[in-house]
């Protein structure tokens, strides 16, 4: 458990706690520069506002980094050959033939933030407030590329700074990708690593032009009595939908417009796991350390999709009237997902039945046995303006054990409902508005919801800069706001 | 009269050339960075057959390097491959048109050579380098021509006639087309994956 959350957890009201853990989240910068040198073209090329991605951009992302029917002299940057192309009819006798990028694929990201904070303490009756310059908050370097024509790969390393005067220094991507391996181009993909997963196209902070992510999708625990604990970090190994998993997923598309995918993952726990006697057991459960395999349970999960309009989802545009605008299309992709996984054996410290942190001498411990999660994605792009959103409904069994011996003292069937709605609006090609609502409904009527508004401002400075304005305000608790002010810039 | 002699002598000769002329042109290649390494060849002169060259056509193997990258034979045409690179190269092929040949492994200053018997677009590989290609066109004329960066190529003393010619690349599908030549002739031709 990190000395922050356990603080946290043991001397803050939960929904206080929250708010200041998540004032120092750094969100993971997604735009690679690598591909602007690559390719000699604009970020716009692929980003509507950096790191959203526009359909062009979100075609060469699942088409593994490469243009749609890219050609050899679209590639400015000669790759160095790892084999002669012919070494594919000497295969298996020799090896397969590969390519390395040209220069080093590496670019950088740099974000500073003015941060100012509102938080109330219940407990306290008072509200404490920061104003921090976080400058820098993060730094992530990339690395991404392809290795010939069915090879992928992407890596970021993030240093972030958090407000709390702590660093961290986290590998938040390191995948491999094989594309188009078996049937028709771009039918079977697979990738393998740390990755966020295709589940999340389009909602996750990797797709999305806010700073802050969604926190009820990704950061909601359901585990504790009644409506969970709420929001917390997903690095403390809560069961939500983990924001990057480590895991094996495939992927594809088929008729331009289908897209499919599922994989298995590790989720919760990663950390250590060992069996539960006495104090020192619930310093170490339920978290993460850097072991991966203590839980061994998997969590597999499903998406799949349709494109009505616009640009396929492999950049497909046989038939279609696309403006010269690349951000604008008319539009409407729909999907379905679902994730279902078992957290049995990993304890999680729990508050007493009025929500009450207990101390962590004779706690209970709560066990996540099984838990589901289905939802809907839908997105309607309507020339300048991009609705989105996703509903989520999730359900958890929970066992509540005693502390020193693991009997099970209840078994609970709990259930929440998550959703949010979002609007993008392109004003002008550099200036970017966009608002969010977010709200989380714990099944337990007597749990007030989860509410919160995000409104975001966003000017492209250059391609590769940008200023943005953000105001994320918590509906339930009005007095817990918070504004940034950030600079992004990748090169 | 000796003007009259002259200018006879210079008409005739005119005359010959016009008999003999060449084909020229571009062959523009869609998809790949230039329009280099095209082979166009004629395909075949009616009533004729050529006897192979005694001379050996050459490719070297210098800083890792086939050279030149496309080399367009005669069928019969023996190719000495030398090794400039001080380390050991190897020239096989993976094609059957000549035999999957594999001439093994030699140092610098040596060569091994090969004698391409039939019509082969004949890939060539280093097993030491992998990255390592280079190409051998036998084709059944002595009439061909490798096209440069801007696709442009010359097959010069082609006779007058009619003739179905050939377009070859090393990654791009190959294209043929009837030119009726006479004299100095344009061929314009459009290759893509």
């Amino acid at each position: 458990m990190t000395p922050v959350l356990n603080c946290l957890r043991r001397f803050l009201p939960a929904q206080l706690a929250l708010w200041l853990l998540l004032l120092g989240l750094a969100q993971p910068a997604s735009a690679f520069p690598i591909f602007a040198r690559k390719y000699q073209t604009s970020c716009v090329t692929c980003h509507t506002v950096f790191p959203k991605l526009n359909a062009f951009g979100e075609a060469f992302r699942l088409l593994g980094y490469r243009l749609p029917k890219e050609s050899e002299e679209q590639i400015k940057q000669k790759p160095v050959s790892l084999g002669s192309e012919a070494y594919k009819r000497v295969w298996p006798d020799a090896v397969w033939p590969s390519e390395l990028p040209g220069n080093t694929p590496v670019a950088v990201n740099v974000k500073m933030a003015s941060l100012y904070a509102s938080a109330y303490d219940p407990t306290a009756g008072k509200t404490i407030t920061h104003n921090d310059f976080q400058f820098p908050q993060e730094v992530n370097v990339f690395a991404a590329g392809t290795l010939g024509e069915h090879m992928s790969f992407m890596a970021e390393l993030t240093h972030a700074e958090n407000s709390d005067g702590s660093a961290s220094t986290e590998i938040e991507h390191a995948r491999l990708g094989f594309e188009s391996i078996l049937g028709p181009d771009n039918l079977v993909n697979v990738r393998v690593g740390k990755f966020a997963p295709n589940l999340y196209a389009g909602f996750q902070e990797m797709w999305l032009m806010t700073d802050n992510g969604v926190d009820p999708l990704f950061n909601y625990n359901p585990v504790g009595f009644k409506g969970g604990v709420g929001i917390l970090d997903d690095a403390a190994g809560i069961v939500a939908l983990p924001a990057r998993v480590r895991g094996i997923e495939v992927y594809g598309i088929a008729d331009h417009r289908f897209f499919y995918t599922f994989g298995l993952m590790n989720k919760i726990a990663p950390g250590a796991n060992a069996p539960v006697s006495g104090s020192s057991a619930l310093e170490s459960t339920g978290l993460p350390n850097g072991n991966f395999n203590n839980n061994s349970h998997k969590d597999f999960y499903l998406r799949l999709d349709y494109k009505f309009g616009g640009m396929g989802l492999d950049g497909d545009t046989e038939g279609v009237q696309l403006p010269p605008e690349n951000w604008r299309e008319n539009s409407l992709r729909v999907g379905v997902f679902g994730l279902k996984g078992n957290g049995t054996g990993v304890d999680f410290l729990t508050s007493d039945p009025t929500g009450t942190m207990v101390d962590e001498a004779g706690s209970f411990h709560m066990q996540d046995t099984s838990y589901n999660r289905t939802g809907l994605f839908a997105s309607w792009t309507w020339s300048d303006l991009n609705l989105f959103g996703t509903y989520l409904r999730g359900t958890d069994t929970l066992q509540l054990r005693s502390a020193d011996n693991l009997t099970v003292l209840s078994e609970n069937d709990r259930t929440f409902t998550a959703y949010f709605v979002q609007a993008d609006y392109v004003l002008r090609a550099p200036l970017h508005l966009s608002a969010r609502y977010e709200k989380l409904t714990p099944g337990d009527t007597s749990v007030q919801p989860l509410k919160f508004a995000n409104f975001n401002v966003s000017y492209l400075i250059a391609a590769n800069v940008k200023l943005m304005v953000e105001y994320r305000r918590d509906l339930a608790e009005t007095r817990n706001n918070q504004i940034a002010t950030i600079i992004r810039a990748a090169f | 009269m000796t003007k009259t002699i002259l200018l006879t002598a210079t008409l005739l000769a005119v005359g010959a050339t016009a008999q003999a002329g060449d084909i020229h042109g571009k062959v523009a290649c869609k998809g790949v960075r230039d329009s280099a390494y095209a082979v166009v060849y004629v395909a075949a002169v009616p009533g004729k057959t050529f006897a192979a060259p005694k001379e050996h056509a050459k490719m070297d193997q210098k800083n890792l390097v086939f050279s030149p990258h496309v080399l367009p034979v005669l069928v019969g045409t023996t190719v000495d491959y030398l090794n400039s690179d001080a380390v050991l190269h190897n020239v096989f092929s993976p094609d059957a048109c000549c035999d999957k040949f594999n001439l093994g492994t030699w140092p610098q200053g040596q060569i091994r050579s090969y004698t391409f018997g039939k019509e082969c677009a004949a890939t060539l590989l280093c097993k030491v380098h992998p990255e390592m290609e280079g190409f051998v066109v036998a084709v059944p004329t002595p009439y061909y021509a490798v096209t440069k960066p801007d696709g442009s190529f010359t097959i010069p003393n082609v006779p007058d006639g009619s003739y179905t010619v050939k377009v070859w690349h090393p990654k791009l599908k190959a294209t043929q087309k009837t030119v009726a030549v006479a004299g100095a002739t344009q061929a314009a031709f459009e290759i893509a994956k």
